[in-house]
């Protein structure tokens, strides 16, 4: 068995995970990134289309393109990258990992996670009928198409206005599949706005709300999928099946932090995010291990992970250097109302200004944020529209933090 | 070249009945018409081998459930297959399920069951903080096991073929003629087989399949279960039945060996045989089922629904079908084989066995017959200090292609190159879990693909999930 010791080990070498290593990269000398695929970029690699990079390096690029910048920095470092090597489990501050050499125990003083996301399937949204093929993710068919030159179908539905659902919608019709309409289960797209636009508009892709599949129908090769309009408890209603043959159904249902390895180092999770528990350092309820990217909660664009990232990654160096100090201060943050989470959860440094980084849960015409310590209004938003697929943000002056309780709310 | 045995089907029963006729000096064929063995009831099963207290006493159910529970740990041994001793509970909510439980308890006893206790309110929560606190008391079966239903018959089946058996997949039955005494010609589409003696095993099709022969003596229906598969996350140990009532067992909260839990299942009687679609009541009420059990119970652990069908012999007391045909001697009908058909296998391939001999089969044992099979590698099982020296031997256990489940790639290619070894991405994912996990394979199917494409020779478009027409691609994106 291969030991090894680090000041910081990366795990996950996606977007989220170059970035932490390249910032820690900045303070401490070694630092490693464990990679289970062959090559770093994560989910990056197979997403082909342009969109990336408009906030972080002011340019438009696509996945790879933005990967690849990543890749040749990390490329150019110390940074030790493992690929082909899969995290097994996070044991008293060691990674034990396994790669075609064997079991390595990487010994780490700070670890940040950074395994990504996955994606819903449908066991988990339960859709009825029977188990044919043709049935799959759209992340799933992404890769397929874009990576493996494998056409998943020739006729296809796809539930869930999800953003790889709409680039798949998009990505499939380029590639001269019949692809029939998309159908979302709320009242409004999940997809940022942009891809409504350039992936179903462009292309006369019908987009039907409040509509689900509520039956696979096919035994071998899926043959059909019925779809039902939805009542405002999100209830198929009876009466309004209509069936709709076609031998592919993508599902672009949602993705949900990837945090089986957190659990192993006994992180604690949220329940509404799926992702770690943090302070406003990033750090998880375990000392010493912090979390950023997909895996603490699921990001719109990947220019918000990088910066995320580069926190945790600066955060985690500094704690492995022991220049952190004990903590006295303990704000615990809420979400109130229409915000269905905050992140962080509590904030336990108030040296520098804090962001708080919240999401609604369905969409707000007009509203307002307004953070409140204790029941007292220390901040205020302007009045704007808010919808859940954009992730918005609120700077707190140091200052204006004291000890109590923080909540934040929009009206 | 004639056959001794025909046995038409492959699920737990003709499998069993395959490894049970291995031992002696036959020429015995089995012929299925799926893809693989153990596609139709026997995967859609909860895998839970009760030990027998339930069945009326005096039925063929009474008689071999409980022989075959106790013939499940010695075969897991020889052959290889992972059991897990679990113990039932039966949950009593009222002083009616009390005496429900006073009428197991005795069930058990005439059975000859032994270990089955009845625990007061305070027992039951002591064994499973989490159950309902409003239950009150329980019957308590000390020696119920789980093993993995497919896991089972595959091991079933290569023992089989290793000790001589002949296994024709694809083969579905077309016609059977009788020509004269112990004299029969099994047709399929491109084949015949004459033979002997046949053993129907055909599941909910048995009857069908009798039917070709001439035999009209009984009738199958499907009764339609709904299950779910749940993520490894379920505060029990045991598993969990509510009292039973005259047609179904309840719907059951069950730990599997893999670690993940099942409930199941429903039950409704349905006429189209084929029909394994799940329905949303369906599975509503398997979510009522387990929060009757584990209150706390959250349904967001749900990764897989499913359905299944049971083949129930209509007019025959809710018993199991065995018996030699009275019209057709030679034809022997292992046929109804509902639950507790998995716990019951092993005994009902001796029954056949002995209905065999009976009819005039000679079975005389097979000399050099090895009872033994060597279980393939499941490297998630072993010990860091162990996988570190099978990837040192062969660097392809290092590479993990199922995350979830934790399963190396050369965990696949075994899996591939056994005997009847996996030719579809479900038939790896029968015998090494791959894409069983919480992700439903949305990691792993690409890589699955990958290496059947690779080990079968065959282009990875068209790589199956299952059967011929469940192709996974329509063709390649681009001709390079």
């Amino acid at each position: 068995m291969t030991e090894k010791d680090f000041d910081v080990v990366v795990i996950g070498g996606g977007p989220a995970g170059m970035a932490a290593a390249l910032e820690a990269l900045k303070s401490v000398k070694k630092v490693a990134i464990v990679e289970r695929n062959d090559e770093l970029g994560g989910i990056l690699n197979q997403c082909i289309h342009s969109g990336f990079g408009l906030q972080y390096f002011n340019e438009e690029l696509t996945g790879p393109e933005y990967a690849q910048r990543f890749i040749d920095r990390v490329g150019d470092s110390e940074i030790e990258v493992f690929l082909n090597t899969m995290v097994l489990e996070i044991k008293d501050k060691t990674v034990i990992a396994m790669n075609e050499e064997g079991i390595l125990k990487l010994k780490a003083k700070a670890i940040v996670l950074a395994m990504g996301c996955r994606e819903r399937t449908r066991g988990q949204i339960r859709i009825p009928g029977t188990r044919p093929a043709g049935v799959l993710t759209a992340g799933l068919a992404q890769r397929y198409t874009n990576l493996e030159n494998l056409k998943p179908g020739n006729r296809v539905v796809i539930l869930g206005s999800g953003d790889i659902g709409l680039i798949m919608a998009r990505r499939l019709k380029l590639e001269g599949l019949n692809v029939l309409s998309v159908y979302e289960i709320m009242p409004y797209a999940n997809g940022l706005f942009r891809n409504i636009k350039n992936c179903l508009d462009d292309f006369d892709i019908p987009l039907h709300l409040s509509t689900t599949v509520t039956k696979v129908i096919g035994s071998k090769r899926l043959q059909a999928v019925e779809v039902s309009a939805v009542d405002d408890n999100l209830e198929p209603i009876p009466g309004t099946e209509e069936i709709i043959p076609c031998d592919t159904l993508l599902l672009s249902v949602g993705l949900i932090p990837e945090n089986e390895v957190s659990k192993t180092a006994g992180v604690d999770l949220s329940k509404i995010t799926g992702g770690p528990v943090v302070s406003n350092d990033l750090q998880t309820s375990e000392e010493g291990i912090f979390a950023c990217g997909n895996v603490l909660h699921v990001h719109d664009l990947v220019d918000h992970v990088t910066r995320e990232a580069e926190e945790a990654g600066r955060n985690a160096a500094r704690y492995a250097l022991g220049e952190t100090s004990e903590s006295t201060t303990q704000i615990p943050v809420e979400a109130s109302g229409p915000v269905r989470y905050v992140l962080p959860s509590t904030i336990t440094n108030t040296d520098e200004k804090v962001e708080l980084k919240f999401r609604v849960g369905s969409p707000i015409e007009k509203g307002k944020v307004t953070v409140y310590l204790n029941d007292e209004p220390v901040y205020e938003g302007r009045e704007k529209e808010f919808v859940p697929s954009i992730m918005e943000t609120v700077t707190l002056s140091p200052e204006k933090l004291s000890d109590g309780k923080l909540r934040v709310e929009v009206k | 070249m004639k056959y001794d045995v025909v046995i038409i089907g492959g699920g737990i029963t003709g499998t069993a009945i395959a490894h049970e006729l291995a031992k002696y000096d036959l020429k015995t064929v089995l012929l299925e018409k799926g893809p693989d063995v153990a596609t139709a009831t026997t995967k859609q099963n909860g895998g839970v081998i009760h030990p027998g207290y339930d069945p009326h006493p005096g039925t063929l159910k009474a008689l071999l459930n409980p022989k075959g529970a106790r013939m499940y740990p010695k075969l897991a041994e020889d052959l290889g297959f992972h059991i897990r001793p679990t113990g039932t509970l039966v949950v009593a909510y009222s002083d009616e399920d009390l005496k429900t439980v006073d009428r197991l308890l005795e069930n058990a006893k005439i059975n000859g069951v032994e270990g089955v206790v009845k625990l007061n309110s305070q027992e039951l929560h002591e064994l499973e903080p989490h159950i309902n606190p409003e239950a009150k008391g329980a019957l308590y079966a000390k020696t119920t096991t789980m093993v993995d239903p497919f896991e089972v018959a595959v091991a079933f089946m290569e023992n089989a073929v290793e000790n001589g058996v002949e296994l024709q997949l694809n083969e579905q039955v077309r016609g059977i003629e009788k020509n004269g005494e112990q004299d029969f010609t099994v047709r399929t589409e491109n084949n015949e087989y004459p033979t002997r003696f046949i053993v129907d095993a055909a599941g909910i099709h048995a009857d069908d399949v009798a039917k070709m022969a001439g035999i009209e003596e009984y009738q199958i229906k499907g009764r339609h279960g709904n299950l779910a598969v749940l993520d490894k996350n379920v505060p029990i140990k045991t598993v969990m039945f509510p009292c039973p009532s005259p047609d179904t067992k309840g719907i059951a909260l069950i730990p599997t060996v893999s670690g993940n839990f099942l409930i199941g299942s429903t039950a409704t009687m349905r006429d189209d045989k084929q029909d394994v679609t799940n329905d949303k009541v369906g599975v509503e009420e398997l979510i009522e089922g387990a929060k009757l059990l584990i209150p706390e119970f959250d349904p967001s652990s749900i990764i897989r629904t499913f359905a299944g069908q049971r083949p129930v012999a209509l007019d025959n007391d809710n018993d199991f079908y065995i018996k030699e045909s009275p019209t057709q001697k030679g034809f022997i009908h292992a046929a109804g084989i509902q639950s507790p058909g998995i716990a019951s296998a092993p005994a009902i391939a001796e029954y056949v066995a002995s209905l065999l001999e009976e009819a005039g089969l000679e079975l005389k044992k097979k000399e050099n017959y090895n009872p033994y099979r060597k279980a393939p590698t499941d490297f998630s099982e072993l010990s860091h200090e162990e996988q570190d020296r099978l990837i040192k031997e062969d660097s392809r256990w290092g590479k993990i292609v199922c995350r979830c489940e934790t399963v190396p790639e050369m965990e696949i290619i075994e899996a591939i190159n056994r005997p009847n070894g996996a030719r579809t991405v479900d038939g790896v994912k029968r015998r090494t879990r791959a894409g069983m996990g919480r992700c439903q394979s949305g990691f792993c199917q690409s890589r699955v693909v990958d290496i059947l494409s690779r080990e079968l020779g065959i282009p990875a478009d068209e790589v199956r999930l299952e059967e011929d027409q469940s192709k996974i691609f329509s063709g390649k994106v681009k001709e390079l």
